[in-house]
């Protein structure tokens, strides 16, 4: 009896010590660089939200820094939650999740519209806002789907399932309407395709067939008096490429946006001094113009740090595609990291004149809790394909 | 390891055994693409960020600088208009304006309405009026909006304390056009608003902007360029939402504009537009055939030396003030100032003095007479005979007169206005060579008939000199299908009945006065004017002084022989003076010697009871003193019967004032 109870003992003991041993070695298997960078980047937009919101709300300075923390707060609880699954559990699941995805997105169009259109779920203390989990949602489903059919690459079926999959919620989505994350949903179909291997001859079609369906969305149908996008969506693509056609008004936000940049100059205005951001001339300046009043305050060297960090998350990301341990994990990171840079170069190429001004929040600093969460769990399920990918001791 | 490389190497894979998952050369190539992509899309963004603010940050940082500086223009108080003497015509009175910079409403058109209908209920201006200036403007929206002029200090403190509440509005002060001596040549000095899109869009380069005042009509609009001064600027900063967030600063001073003097006399002025009111109810009063629509007319007086105008009525008239401030449409339409209205007021804002063209009749019969004489085709002292009626070719044209039967000569044919005589005279004309061109109609255009007096007034008719041209151009087988032959045929009734000043002549009563300013001063064409000088006032320590403005044309010589104007001016003295004369019972005894010419031109007027037939127009048109005349007259009265009746009583009110003495009105008038 004793025995065995020493022995039992022993084994308890042996069991905490392998238990202790594991969570340091899942500690360790974690990627501190990416994890890090991701740190700074969210840090330092936090710094840059406390000057660019300093005067946006009289009497409460802290109005949106505080709001900004309490989302990372939740972030980072997510996050650590999205690194102890294992991504095997999406694979399996990818069906349910796709459902999940479709469902959330639906049910926001039944509800009363906010500011012209249904992108928010109101829970009262939180306004929800599905498609903005849904890219993450969107990428785990669609990868499950071809790594599913990772041996049946080739047929032409599964891309096209893949791209009739996608559909739905990319149609749900614009429907909100809500077009900027839309275009995020159909980069990242892309980037699954791409990774999972998809041959080059249905990508140049997909590229072919996208390319006619611009030239008809933009220009043909409209023309036949047939508008697909609203007036509205349709200037705000096409007026970067001659923005001085209006500037009184499509083209306003994106001339006030580019003065804004520019008055920066190398060493920034300050935050007293921005007066694009603090008497309100550029419009939305803590959500789709962040990076503007960022760029006007701090200037070009504020800019670059952020742009920097930037690189340095995405070329972590692109790095743990390389070392995934099944397709479905590439599939997945991959995905994530293309929507990512979607996301990054739209937002900031919308603030500077390079890109179709789209209601794309910029990554980690727009003020926003469902983007804030949404990406913080992605690069938690990045850090979770690391944690156990090939070639990691264990 | 060693074993599965030794069954890829040379067995064929297992199909049952899944193969483990390795990073295939493809899967690299794949995401070295991916890496370059996002190389691509970081140094793009670098670039694009290196290009705005390091490159083009100065200029960027000025347009964000600028973006907060809002300009505002100082609207520089207009120049008086004064009479002859000095005397103010108009002048300007301190208002406060509420204005509306667009850009800077409220971009929800919700909250937009719902601001503008709080600002209508405050400025008791209806909200509609509003919203359609805001529509109005909304091209233009760095324009502020003029909602109203004279705001009270009620509602300006109101506005100033709730400021907030009003984002967009502004309090400016501004000058009202202030009219002291209330319709009075209202129709020379015109109005004043505020300038229209199509305007703008013309004037833009002459330096005129949104929100400006600009004369309408009459002088204001004429010497617009005299009268409104130089605009100012100051600057002010402001949020996005227009809210000031400095003082206003000035920056260029606004140069108030000149004073406009013209060669008008406020004395005479009244006395015209009471002449001619009294002219319109003499005939209204008394029993003339038609007189009971007389309902307008018009009096010039200039003088004949060099054609400036010293008096300029028109009536039905209106207040000029109406246009002052803010403009009630109501009270516009009341007073016959929109084309709604206009007819049933019979067209107040027309300027009858130039603007309404009217056959002349009798007052025509000096061109003929001169023309004939100079043509060699009368005789001044040959008799021809003066009867009841005179037929030409089957076609019979009566006298007015259709008990006369004598012989006379030129001047009495004038004094008596026998029709009969001057037919013949138009059927001599008919009857000289073609080869030459109508030439009772070239001395009439050389007398400026047919032709724009050149008054600096604006909107003037040239009346009609009929010839056998016109008639082609005019009737032709597209406008008149039935008779275009016949219409389109110079015939003798037409050169007869122009002798006589009737038919398709029309002249305005300004071309009347430039004829007779000829008669006076014997021959030369003047061109009537209104612009005395333009005075600089003294400003901001400038002194006035007189600015240089073009003078106006000096008189031309017509070469019209001394003999045959002789006659004439004989005919008009005997007209006024002798006892078969047909003004001779109004002039005859007035203290000063006034000569002139009495006509009766028959026009088809519609009444309003939708029967168009022939009205007498009521002519007389003269000049005094008869023998160095220092004044012509020329008056028109709708409708007023015969010359005699009331133009020529009206005209004798504008002498009696002009020479300070009083006339009584002896014996029956027996006029054309």
């Amino acid at each position: 009896m004793v025995d065995h109870y020493v022995s039992n003992a022993r084994a308890a003991a042996r069991a905490r010590r392998r238990e202790a041993v594991e969570v340091a070695s899942f500690v360790r298997r974690l990627d501190w660089l990416l994890l890090g960078s991701v740190a700074a980047v969210v840090g330092y937009g936090l710094w840059a939200i406390a000057g660019i919101t300093h005067h946006d709300v009289a009497g409460d300075q802290g109005y949106y820094l505080t709001r900004q923390a309490v989302y990372i707060f939740i972030g980072v609880v997510c996050l650590v939650l999205a690194v102890l699954v294992d991504p095997e559990l999406y694979r399996t699941r990818w069906r349910w999740i796709f459902g999940a995805t479709s469902f959330l997105i639906a049910i926001v169009l039944l509800t009363g519209p906010i500011r012209g259109s249904k992108r928010w779920l109101d829970l009262g203390f939180f306004r929800f806002q599905p498609s903005e989990f849904g890219k993450v949602l969107f990428v785990l489903a669609l990868a499950g789907f071809l790594a599913e059919r990772s041996r049946r690459l080739h047929d032409i079926r599964t891309t096209l399932t893949t791209l009739g999959l996608a559909s739905v919620p990319v149609f749900l989505v614009f429907l909100q309407p809500d077009f900027g994350s839309a275009l995020v949903y159909c980069a990242a179909v892309f980037a699954v395709l791409f990774v999972a291997g998809t041959p080059w001859t249905h990508i140049a079609a997909l590229a072919a067939g996208v390319a006619a369906l611009a030239v008809l969305v933009l220009g043909v149908l409209p023309a036949a008096g047939l508008p697909i996008l609203k007036q509205y969506q349709q200037q705000r693509l096409t007026s970067f490429l001659n923005p001085d056609q209006d500037p009184g008004g499509t083209t306003y936000n994106i001339t006030q946006s580019k003065n804004a940049i520019g008055a920066g100059e190398l060493r920034g205005r300050g935050v007293d001094n921005a007066t694009q951001t603090t008497l309100n001339f550029l419009p939305e300046h803590h959500t789709d113009f962040v990076f503007a009043s960022l760029a006007e305050e701090r200037g070009f060297f504020g800019a670059s740090i952020l742009l920097m960090l930037y690189l340095l998350v995405v070329w972590r990301g692109l790095r743990i595609v390389t070392i995934a341990r099944d397709p479905f994990s590439a599939i997945v990171a991959g995905g994530l990291v293309f929507a990512l840079l979607f996301q990054i170069f739209v937002n900031i190429g919308m603030t500077m004149g390079i890109a179709p001004i789209t209601g794309i929040p910029l990554p980690f600093v727009s003020v926003g809790g469902s983007s804030m969460i949404a990406n913080l769990i992605a690069v938690g399920i990045l850090l979770s394909i690391h944690v156990r990918a090939r070639g990691q001791r264990r | 390891m060693g074993k599965r490389v030794l069954s890829r190497r040379f067995l064929p894979p297992d199909p049952r055994v899944e193969e483990p998952y390795r990073f295939t050369p493809k899967l690299a190539l794949r995401v070295g693409l991916l890496g370059m992509l996002a190389l691509a899309v970081f140094a793009a963004l670098f670039l694009r960020l290196w290009s705005l603010q390091v490159l083009n940050g100065q200029q960027l940082l000025r347009a964000a600088q600028n973006n907060q500086r809002r300009d505002i223009r100082v609207q520089a108080p207009r120049g008086p208009i004064l009479d002859q003497n000095g005397q103010v015509l108009v002048t300007n009175v301190p208002g406060t304006a509420v204005q509306i910079w667009i850009s800077d409403l409220p971009k929800r058109r919700s909250v937009r309405l719902r601001e503008i209908r709080k600002l209508a209920r405050l400025l008791h201006v209806p909200a509609a009026q509003i919203g359609a200036a805001v529509r109005k403007h909304r091209t233009d929206p760095l324009t502020p909006v003029k909602v109203k002029d004279g705001a009270t200090q009620a509602q300006v403190f109101y506005l100033k304390e709730r400021a907030e509440d009003f984002p967009g509005v502004q309090i400016a002060p501004t000058y009202l056009r202030f009219y002291p001596r209330k319709e009075l040549a209202a129709h020379v000095l015109g109005y004043v608003s505020e300038i229209s899109p199509g305007q703008l869009k013309t004037l833009h380069d002459q330096g005129y902007r949104g929100g400006d005042a600009i004369g309408q009509t009459g002088i204001e609009s004429y010497y617009d360029k005299y009268l409104r001064g130089t605009a100012g600027l100051s600057q002010l900063r402001v949020d996005s939402l227009g809210r000031p967030i400095s003082l206003v600063l000035p920056k260029v001073p606004a140069h108030p504009g000149n004073a406009v003097r013209l060669t008008l006399d406020v004395k005479l002025q009244k006395a015209a537009e009471e002449a001619l009111r009294y002219g319109i109810d003499r005939a209204r009063n008394s029993a003339c055939y038609g007189c009971w629509n007389a309902n307008g007319g018009a009096i010039v007086a200039i003088d004949p030396h060099d054609g400036a105008v010293r008096a300029l009525a028109s009536f039905p008239t209106y207040r000029p003030s109406l246009f002052s401030g803010r403009v009630r449409q109501r009270a516009l339409d009341v007073a016959g100032l929109t084309p709604r209205t206009a007819e049933a007021a019979n067209f107040p804002a027309l300027d009858r003095a130039i603007d309404g063209a009217y056959p002349p009749g009798s007052t025509f019969k000096p061109v003929t007479a001169i023309a004939a004489m100079q043509e060699h085709i009368l005789q001044p002292y040959e008799s021809l005979a003066c009867t009841g009626s005179y037929t030409n070719n089957g076609q019979v044209f009566k006298n007015w007169d259709p008990f006369v039967n004598e012989a006379m000569t030129l001047p009495t044919a004038l004094a008596k206005s026998c029709d009969t005589y001057f037919y013949q005279v138009g059927y001599r004309f008919y009857g000289m060579p073609f080869d030459r061109g109508p030439r009772l109609q070239a001395w009439a255009s050389r007398f400026g008939f047919g032709q724009k007096t050149g008054l600096d007034l604006g909107s003037e008719q040239s009346g009609l000199l009929p010839t056998p041209d016109w008639r082609k151009k005019t009737y032709t087988k597209k406008t008149d299908p039935g008779h275009w032959e016949i219409d389109s045929l110079w015939k003798p009734g037409d050169s007869i009945q122009l002798a006589i000043g009737q038919k398709d002549l029309l002249a305005t009563p300004m071309q009347m006065a430039r004829f007779y300013a000829m008669v006076a001063n014997g021959g030369k064409l003047v061109t009537p004017h209104l612009l005395q000088d333009v005075e600089q006032p003294s400003s901001n320590g400038r002194p006035g002084r007189a600015v240089p403005s073009t003078p106006p044309p000096a008189p031309e010589p017509t070469n019209v022989d001394a003999q045959a104007l002789a006659v004439v001016r004989d005919g008009l003295y005997q007209a006024t003076h002798r006892s078969f004369g047909t003004s001779a019972s109004i002039f005859g005894s007035f203290p000063m010697s006034i000569s002139g010419k009495t006509g009766t031109a028959e026009k088809s007027i519609d009444p309003g009871d939708g029967i168009p037939r022939l009205f007498n127009q009521s002519w007389w048109c003269g000049y005094g003193p008869s023998d160095s005349p220092d004044l012509v007259v020329c008056a028109l009265i709708e409708n007023g019967g015969h010359g005699g009746d009331a133009a020529a009583p009206a005209a004798l009110k504008v002498f009696e004032s002009f020479f300070g003495k009083q006339a009584t009105l002896t014996g029956p008038i027996h006029s054309d």
